[in-house]
């Protein structure tokens, strides 16, 4: 097997122009940045706060999907062929916050540093933070984030988290909440260990983002599919959950995303039993900023110029942090598109 | 020069769109290489399958498509006089008119990068490993040996004489 090649647009690295770009980050984007950049003749160090470059390609996303060592490989080929330097376990940060994936690293950097050390910043953080429900008892024990979740299981097979952290899912009944990619991968992990699985969605197969092609693969494995449904709140036992009340929805009028509007049935209320509950529901951009610095939009995400440039003159900022969540290959172009940004920046065009 | 083929394995793309973006990277925006998505919501991506017996070369009435060197189906834009016949007659709808080039225009395995020594964008970039790029027997082993890691509802065995038919035409889905 070959690794991604990021530095697809050339075949060995040019005359270097002297210039020096920190990439935060090393997902799609910012590798897919670093490729051009090098392909360009810059010196490209990239910081990142996991053990391994890679991003939720490597660390979340189950290896059938995209096998763990075409990513490795790829992100090796940029240190061999184009002397990219990797600070791993390295997180970037002005100001703090605490985010999912933050037991891995062991240093912190300040962005402003960075700001003043390199000619140019790109931060490409993508979303690692989980969103809320908001419901009574979401916070019992026995509730995961999806993405922790999928870090210690995929992480385990890694060799980065101790089997004792992976929970023990043979024969668990374990529900999720959610029907997006992160719900059915979720699924698919907690089904290929042994559970039982069920997913709670408020919309019906049709209107599923994941879509009823992978959900009815995950049917077919046994995994039991419940719509139309929205919980109201977690019931625990000694702390711990135990089951979960769930409202019966039905569809009113299409909202904003054009997709119809899950209305709430008031005394429609059941319960299921559960041993384990996952809220995959969305999940929220990431900066390497708290409160100020750079700017962000209500929703979290940094906001950008028509040059990707944040509102500090030569910080650029692409993929997932900028745009919310999407998919490997939008935080691709953009990671592409921004770098041809920064590089004409540090060439003096724009 | 040995035949080259480019074949996108349905089995073990997962639509994530990089393909079709770095395609439109490499060609001013217009990619080559456009995802289709299902009712249930399967992302496909569809481009040229350089067919072995291709119909739209076949049927060009000023013999405009040839075969290239390496294998890939390419237009000479030059001869090109925008009958459209061989959009007609591509079982997948593959070739397109452009305004701009004044002729149809499709995938030609990146031809200007293979001149330079690079290989097809799309096969380089796709994360999952779907594209293979080379000559047929590699492709098959590399298709089988990422067949193996999949789930295996996407496993299927393939012959070789099977896969040697779907690598140029992409018939071979479930
Ligand atoms: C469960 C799940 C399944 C998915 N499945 C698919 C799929 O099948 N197909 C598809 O196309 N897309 C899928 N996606 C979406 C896709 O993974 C993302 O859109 C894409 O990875 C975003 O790329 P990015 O480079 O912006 O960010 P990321 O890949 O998230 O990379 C961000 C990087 O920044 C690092 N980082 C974050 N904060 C800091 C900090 N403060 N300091 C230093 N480093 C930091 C992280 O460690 C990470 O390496 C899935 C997402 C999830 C969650
Ligand atoms: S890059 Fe690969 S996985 Fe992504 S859509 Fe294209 S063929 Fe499918
Ligand atoms: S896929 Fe269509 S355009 Fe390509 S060779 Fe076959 S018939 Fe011609």
């Amino acid at each position: 097997m070959r690794g991604i090649k990021f530095s697809f647009l050339c075949r060995s690295k040019p005359e270097p122009t002297g210039k020096r770009v920190a990439i935060v980050g090393a997902g799609p984007a910012g590798l897919t940045a670093a490729g051009y950049l090098v392909c360009k003749g810059h010196a490209v160090d990239i910081y990142d706060k996991m053990p391994e470059p890679g991003g939720l390609m490597l660390f979340v996303i189950p290896e059938f999907r995209i096998p763990i060592e075409r990513v490795r490989l790829g992100a090796k080929e940029l240190e061999e062929e184009f002397e990219v330097t990797y600070y791993p376990r390295t997180k970037v940060m002005e100001g703090s916050r605490e985010d999912e994936g933050d037991e891995f690293y062991e240093r912190t950097v300040r962005l402003s540093e960075l700001r003043e050390k390199y000619d140019a910043v790109l931060i490409s953080t993508g979303i690692w933070n989980v969103r809320r429900i908001g419901i009574p008892g979401d916070d019992l024990d026995g509730i995961f984030s999806p993405l922790e979740l999928l870090f210690w299981i995929k992480g385990h097979k890694m060799g980065y988290v101790p089997k004792e952290k992976v929970p023990e899912l043979e024969n668990k009944k374990v529900g999720i909440i959610g029907a997006g990619l992160t719900a059915v991968d979720v699924a698919f992990e907690c089904n290929r260990l042994g559970a039982e699985v069920e997913i709670f969605y408020r919309r019906t197969i049709r209107e599923a983002p994941a879509g009823a092609y992978e959900i009815n693969l995950l049917r077919r494995r046994g995994v039991k599919w419940f719509e139309l449904v929205t919980p109201k709140r977690v019931i625990g036992e000694n702390g711990r959950v135990k089951a979960i009340e769930l409202l019966r929805t039905r569809l009113g009028e299409p909202d904003e995303s054009g997709r119809r509007r899950p209305i709430p049935i008031p005394g429609s209320e059941f319960q299921v039993e559960l041993d384990y509950l996952v809220f995959a529901i969305g999940m929220v951009s990431t900066p390497p900023v708290n409160g100020g610095y750079l700017a962000t939009d209500r929703r979290g995400r940094l906001i950008v110029d028509g040059r990707h440039m944040t509102n500090v003159e030569g910080i650029f900022a692409a993929g997932d942090v900028v745009n919310g969540p999407t998919k490997v290959g939008r935080a691709i172009k953009d990671g592409l598109y921004t770098a041809v940004s920064i590089d004409r920046w540090l060439r003096g065009e724009l | 020069m040995e035949r080259e083929y480019l074949y996108l394995d349905y089995l073990t793309c997962i639509g994530c769109e990089t393909c079709e973006t770095v395609c439109g990277f490499i060609h001013d925006g217009n990619p080559y290489i456009r995802i289709y998505v299902t009712e249930n919501k399967q992302y496909l991506p569809i481009n040229c399958k350089h067919c072995d017996d291709a119909p739209c070369l076949r049927v060009c009435p000023t013999h405009a498509i040839y075969r290239d060197e390496e294998g890939a189906v390419r237009i000479a834009e030059n001869k090109c006089i925008g009958c459209l016949v061989c959009l007609q007659v591509c079982p997948y709808g593959v070739p397109f008119y452009s305004l701009k080039v004044r002729a149809i225009t499709k995938c030609d395995m990146c031809a200007e990068r293979r001149e330079e020594g690079l290989e097809p964008a799309c096969s380089l970039m796709c994360p999952a490993e779907a594209i293979q790029y080379g000559p047929l027997e590699i492709v098959l082993e590399l298709v089988r040996e990422r067949r193996a890691k999949n789930i295996p509802e996407h496993q299927k065995e393939v012959t070789e004489e099977e896969l040697a038919k779907s690598v140029s035409s992409g018939y071979i889905f479930l």
